[in-house]
């Protein structure tokens, strides 16, 4: 009798308990919040505020119609592994898109199709966007708190100087992930 | 049997999320859904507001919504709110902007989450990417 209670109890705690997997607007509010890992928001929140912040430097305001723009190296410095271009495609899309930049492949691919057309008028970088994203955590008890902090340059190559540097801290507090903001 | 119960009640208490979103969700089925409310810039210099969260007129305040121009030629808009609350409040803002003919030419659709202190200022930027983006139309989600 009780191993039939035992089986039943823990029966309606896995069956009962879970929740059925459903699309969400991933611009939506009701994403999961994750307080040991850079989130699908946390990149659109950095890369829209950043971006921003970048076509209102003055330097990028001078620049010619559509700048040559690379990407340079972006250092995931966080215990989470994750690829860069999370947060890079929400800054370059928009730009080259909207015909403000012209953005330089830097792959081996157009690389080599660059050494053989020679002659031909190859576009030179005249921005180079770098940076890095870092991690803080701090805890208060039960509380966590999990900072991420993005960090982006964009260097002027002509005078190597950086004409533009933002940092957009998402900072995150709780005691376990939850789903919302 | 009785050894069961608790550990039972344990189990449902401790270890069952979904029992707290099934709260959430039932929550929200009985108050009005959190409405997004918008506020546009016009052509003439003025702003138009729609309010479709009534929970936060009188709350939340608009000091300005101002529009420039880029040295380029592009179309700036700042927004200034204040919270008039005696709470802090969280304001999720997103905006859009419009070409002269009412077409949405550019977007950006994630929520920026702003935690605003009783009495606190905040400004949204905009700054559009397109030559004809026009007016700028902010998005308002309180939480």
């Amino acid at each position: 009798m009780n191993k039939l209670l035992a089986l039943a109890a823990t029966a309606f705690l896995v069956v009962g308990c879970g929740t059925p997997a459903t699309y969400k607007d991933s611009n939506g509010r009701d994403l999961v919040v994750s307080l040991e890992k850079v989130d699908i928001q946390d990149f659109a929140t950095a890369g829209s505020t950043m971006l921003q912040s970048m076509v209102n430097a003055p330097a990028f305001q001078k620049a010619g119609a559509a700048p040559v723009l690379q990407v340079g190296n972006v250092l995931n410095d966080t215990a989470s592994n994750f690829d860069t271009s999370l947060l890079l495609t929400k800054i370059t899309s928009p730009l080259v898109n909207a015909g403000r930049v012209r953005l330089l492949e830097s792959d081996p691919a157009a690389v080599a199709a660059r050494k053989a057309t020679p002659g031909a008028a190859v576009p030179v970088a005249e921005f180079v966007l770098k940076g890095k994203i870092l991690e803080d955590r701090s805890n208060a008890g039960r509380t966590r708190q999990a900072s991420f902090v993005f960090q982006l340059t964009l260097v002027e190559v002509k005078s190597s100087l950086a004409v533009w540097q933002d940092e957009k801290i998402v900072t995150k507090q709780g005691s376990k992930n939850s789903v919302g903001f | 049997m009785k050894k069961f119960l608790p550990l039972l009640a344990l189990g449902l208490l401790a270890g069952c999320t979904s029992l707290v979103s099934t709260g959430d969700r039932l929550e929200r089925g009985l108050t009005p859904p959190d409405a997004v409310n918008y506020v546009t810039t016009k052509a003439d210099g003025t702003f138009e507001t729609q309010i479709n969260d009534h929970r936060i007129a009188g709350k939340l305040a608009l000091l300005a919504a101002r529009k420039s121009k880029t040295p380029a030629g592009f179309a700036q808009a700042q927004f200034e709110l204040r919270n008039d609350s005696l709470l802090g409040r969280t304001i999720n803002v997103s905006f859009e902007w419009l070409a002269a003919d009412g077409r949405v030419t550019e977007t950006q659709p994630n929520w920026i989450v702003t935690p605003l202190e009783p009495g606190a200022i905040t400004l949204v930027n905009a700054t559009a990417l397109k030559a004809e983006s026009a007016e700028c139309r902010l998005r308002l989600l309180s939480r």
